[in-house]
This record gives structure tokens, sequence and C-alpha cells, in this order.
């Protein structure tokens, strides 16, 4: 269910439930009303009651002609009230006892009427009328206890409901709130941990079931854009490894022009002194002609290796290797610009857990950066050791122009170049997001025409291995 | 009448052997180098009319036999083998006292004449000395 439609129900179950015993609570209350009123009409029609069976005595004993009288009044008087408040009396006690008490006290009136007519003070009419008297009381009394029995059971009714809603409320409450809260936060915990991660340039997954909500279709969304952003890293890998190779093929070009000019030449000279060269020399050339052919291999294979795309795979390897190999990729670049190298490689330094191709690739493009940073005769230094918290470290210090504290700022940016058309400015931010993806750092100070250094750190592996050298 | 001689400084054996040959054939005495520092070695013994030197060396480059060679025998003409057809600014700044940029790969017949230029040259400037 979504989470739109969880709240929504969530929401109307717990307003359903208030307004539920709300509408419960206020029908009680109104029943109680009802009843309280019918309860001060009851005591008020029992006191009038009550005064009759007086002035049946007054009539009877004390010989009161006009006690008759009183009593045909007072029972028009209860007629009359009875009638007004037919309605509310009919509600509380209901139709039949309400006309059982009306037929009781028409009973009794027909009673008193006759003996005022006949002035009858005989055994049998007293009798009669007391009897009558006495039925038309015990209903009103009926009727006043049903009344308080009907008030007991509405409050202990009322109490009952409130204490059957009390816990329906603490369960919604106490149990399915922190469910349905919990369940959206750890969603949220997830998908923040990853943007994090993302935004740090390491392309997660968030792994395990999705769920069928806004939050399961925010997670594979993002899970699909960190696989795109992945994806877009690798093929930025890609195109700025093909990019660094642009500047290599300059270095590269002259060291093949060597082998092929020594092959063209061995041809010009087999061509114009074939017949003057004898055939030991003859297979001397051809035998030189396949070294040269050689060398070119070598060379052009280098070059493919290094361009060719492959898939990430870490492995624990020697920094000092990986520093050598790159150099001999920018080797005759250095030797072009001659760009002298010192090199200051500590020996015995643990190994670190990395793609070999990737850190080169991440070399290399410091290396042509430091290159283009520097004029003839100047010094590029390498140097790796041990870093004081236990990291391995990889030093490319230039003596080149330096740059401005505007331009560090900006420098591992994507797309911050300074070199015009002749950077793409991806360069030190696919290097970074290389050295991220290590786990590694990677640390750049520089000085106007002083120069500039970069640190790599990345983490040693924890078997304690070293790079045999 | 001596023949004339010849150096060639290249840290590539072949590119001397090849030369060698065709500048034997053309009449010439040749002594090649693949180290530079040897043929500056042996320029301080011998005078060569022609000093042909590779630009880009290990060690001693190309600018260096070139200082040198002239600072030893200012007369000796020198050829500058070049890969790049780009020179760089420090070579640009000799460029009056190298008597011809030769681009790699080498044409040999081109070669052999731009040396047989440079004796012309060379014997020029004696006659006027």
């Amino acid at each position: 269910m979504t989470i739109k439609r969880t709240l929504i129900w969530h929401s109307i179950t717990i307003i359903g439930l208030l307004a539920a015993t709300g509408l419960f609570a206020l029908h009680d209350v109104d029943n109680l009303v009802t009843m309280t009123r019918f309860m001060e009409i009851q005591e008020k029609l029992n006191a009038s009651f009550l005064e009759m069976r007086l002035l049946e005595k007054n009539y009877f004993l004390f010989k009161d002609d006009q006690a008759i009288h009183d009593i045909a009044n007072s029972i028009r008087m209860v007629d009359g009230t009875l009638d007004d408040l037919s309605r509310d009396m009919i509600k509380a006690a209901g139709q039949e006892k309400y006309q059982d008490l009306r037929h009781a006290l028409d009973a009794y009136r027909n009673k008193a009427q006759d003996i005022a007519a006949s002035k009858a003070r005989d055994e049998d009419s007293e009798m009669a009328l007391r009897e009558s008297g006495r039925q038309v009381l015990e209903f009103s009394t009926g009727l006043t206890m049903n009344a308080r029995g009907k008030i007991g059971e509405l409050i202990s009714g009322s109490k009952r409901n409130l204490l059957i809603s009390f816990p329906l409320f603490l369960v919604l409450a106490v149990f399915s709130t922190p469910i349905i809260f919990s369940r959206i936060l750890s969603s949220l915990d997830k998908i923040s941990l990853l943007a994090l991660e993302v935004s740090q340039g390491r392309f997660l997954k968030i792994e395990g079931p999705v769920q069928n909500n806004e939050l399961g279709a925010v997670i594979t969304a993002m899970n699909t854009m960190s696989e795109q952003l992945r994806l877009r890293e690798d093929e930025l890998v890609q195109s700025k490894k093909l990019n660094s190779l642009g500047f290599l093929t300059a270095g590269v070009a002259h060291e093949l022009n060597n082998p092929l000019n020594n092959i063209s030449m061995i041809c010009q000279t087999y061509e114009a002194m074939y017949d003057s060269i004898d055939a030991k020399d003859r297979l001397e050339f051809v035998s030189q002609i396949a070294g040269e052919v050689e060398r070119i291999q070598a060379i052009v294979m280098s070059l493919l290796d290094f361009a060719k795309p492959k898939p990430t795979i870490f492995m624990p390897g020697g920094v000092n290797a990986v520093v050598r190999r790159s150099l001999k990729l920018v080797r005759n670049t250095l030797d072009v610009t001659n760009i002298e190298v010192l090199l200051d490689l500590t020996a015995g330094l643990p190994l670190v857990n990395m793609d070999v191709n990737q850190i080169s690739q991440v070399l290399v493009n410091l290396f042509n950066n430091a290159i283009q940073a520097m004029s003839e005769d100047q010094t590029l230094a390498v140097r790796t050791r041990l870093s004081p918290d236990g990291m391995v470290e990889i030093e490319v210090q230039d003596t080149g122009h330096g740059m401005t504290p505007e331009t560090l700022s900006s420098i591992f940016d994507p797309f911050f170049s300074t070199k015009g058309t002749d950077g793409t400015g991806l360069g030190l931010s696919v290097s970074y997001g290389i050295i991220k993806n290590h786990q590694g750092q990677i640390n750049v100070q520089s000085e106007i025409d002083r120069g500039t250094t970069f640190d790599i750190l990345l983490p040693a592996v924890e078997s304690g291995e070293v790079e045999n050298e | 009448m001596n023949k004339p001689c010849i150096m060639v400084v290249d840290d590539e054996k072949i590119v001397g052997d090849m030369a060698k040959f065709h500048l034997e054939a053309a009449g010439y005495d040749v002594e090649t180098f693949v180290n530079p520092v040897l043929a500056l070695e042996r320029a301080k013994t011998k005078r060569f009319d022609v000093v042909v030197t590779d630009l880009k060396m290990k060690g001693v480059d190309g600018m260096e036999v070139l200082r040198t060679i002239k600072a030893i025998s200012p007369s000796t003409q020198v050829i500058m083998i070049t890969a790049f057809a780009h020179l760089s600014t420090t070579v640009e700044a000799f460029r009056d006292q190298v008597f011809e940029f030769f681009p790699k790969p080498i044409k040999i017949k081109d070669f052999v004449a731009a040396v047989k230029r440079a004796l012309e040259a060379k014997g020029a400037e004696s006659d006027g000395a």
C-alpha cells in the first residue's frame, strides 16, 4: 500500500473512532438529560399522587366534602401535565407504561367523580377509591424506579463504551503509528545514506526487497540513478583515458619514429646497394628489420593496453610498480620536453587494494598535467611513502607555473579547465572519482611559479603484505 | 688530397651504420658513434669536416654536441637530425650555428646531398678564410 493511502487510512480510522466515541457519548448524555427531566416530572407527579391519597383520608376519615373535589382538581391538573409532557414521558418510560398510568388515572378519576356525585362514604366506595389511588401511585412509583434503573444503565453503558474505545485508541497510537512511522523513516534513512554515498562518488545500490510505495519508487529511482552515474563515470574514465592518449601520442610518435627511420634506412640501403652488400650483411639487415618491428609492436601494445576499456578489478598490488609502469607511458613525453624525473620510491610499502589500470590512469593524468605545467629542464618528482596514519602515499610534485587559490578550489570540478580547448576539464574530476572509489584521498597544494604537489593516499590492505621490490 | 671526414652521432646504431654505408660509398671517411660522450672525446683529437648529430639522445643531447664541436672547431659544419617539425626556443636560438636541420625519417639521397652541401659550404668558408 502506498504511504499516502496508509496515512489516509490511519487518519480515517482514528478520526472515525473519535467521532464514534463522541457520538455515543453525546447520545448517552442526551438520554441522561431526558431521563433526568422525566425523573423531575415523575417526582412532581408522585407528590401530587401522595397528596391525593391524603385527600382521600380527609374525605373518608374526617368527612371533609371539599376533599373529593380537591382530588378531582388534582387529577385534572395531573391529566394536563401528562398531556403536555406525553412526548417526553413516552420517550423515557415507553408507550405502554404511559398508557397504563393514564388508564389507572382514568379509573381513579371515574371513581372520584362517582363518589363526588353520590357523596357516598360507604366502605365499598372507600375501598374502591383507595385501591384505585394505590394503583396510580404504584404505577407512578414503578415508573420512577424504572427511570432510576435506566439512568444507572446509561451511566454504566457510557463507562463501558469509554473502556472499550480507550484501549483501541491506545493500540492504534502505541503500536500502529510507530510501525507506520518506522517503515517510512527506515526507508528515508536508507535513501539519505545512499544519497550521501553517491555525493561522495561511491555509486552503490540499496539492496533487498523494495516496498510498493512512494519511498519504494524513490529507492528504485535512486538505484537507477546510481547505476546510471556509475556507467557515466565508467564512460568518463574511458573518455579521459583516450584524452590522455592524445597527449601521450606526441611522445609515442617520437618513439615510433626511431624504429621506423631505422627500417626505412635499411630498406633504402638494401635497395641502393644491393649488389655491393654481401650475403651476411643482407641477413643482418633482415634480422635488424625484424628487431625494429618488435620495438614498434611493443610500443603499440602498451598504447592499446592503456586505451582498452577494462572492468574495474580491485586486487592487492604495490604502488611502486604502478608508478614505474605509469612513468614508462610518459617516458617519451618527458624526453621530448626534456623534463627530468626524480624518483624516490620507499621500498617495502604495504600493498594497496586497487585497480592497477585506474591508478595508472590517475598517475598518467597527473604526470601529463605536471609536464604541461613545466618548461624544459625542470624536474618532476615522484615519491612514495607510508603516511603517518598508515596509508600509502604517492606524491607527484612539479616545479611548474602553479595555480592561484581560485583555480585550486575548482580543479576537481567536472569540466573545469585552464587549458582552453586543449583540455576537457575532466581529467582531475575523473581522477578524484577513481581515488574516492578506492576509499582514498587526493589532496593538492600549489603556489604560483613554485609548482604544484598532488598527494594520493590509499588505504593499505589489512593483511599487512608488503611490496616486494 | 685527403678524403673529407664525417662524424655521425646517433644513439640509434642502425642510423650510423646505414649512413656509413652511403657516405663511404660517396667517398668520405666516416666515423660513427652511438655514445655522444665518446664522440666528443674523439672530436678533441680529430678535426671533422662535417658532424651529423641527432638532437634527442640520452645523456648528452645534440645541442651539447653542437656547442662542443663549434668550440673545438668553428669551421666544422653541423647537421642536426630531428624528428620534430617544431624546434624549441632553446634550439631555435642556435639556428645560425647549425648548417641544416635534417628531418627523421631520413631520405638517404637527400641526406648524402646535405652532407655534400655542408662540405661545399665548409670549403667555401675555408677558402674565404
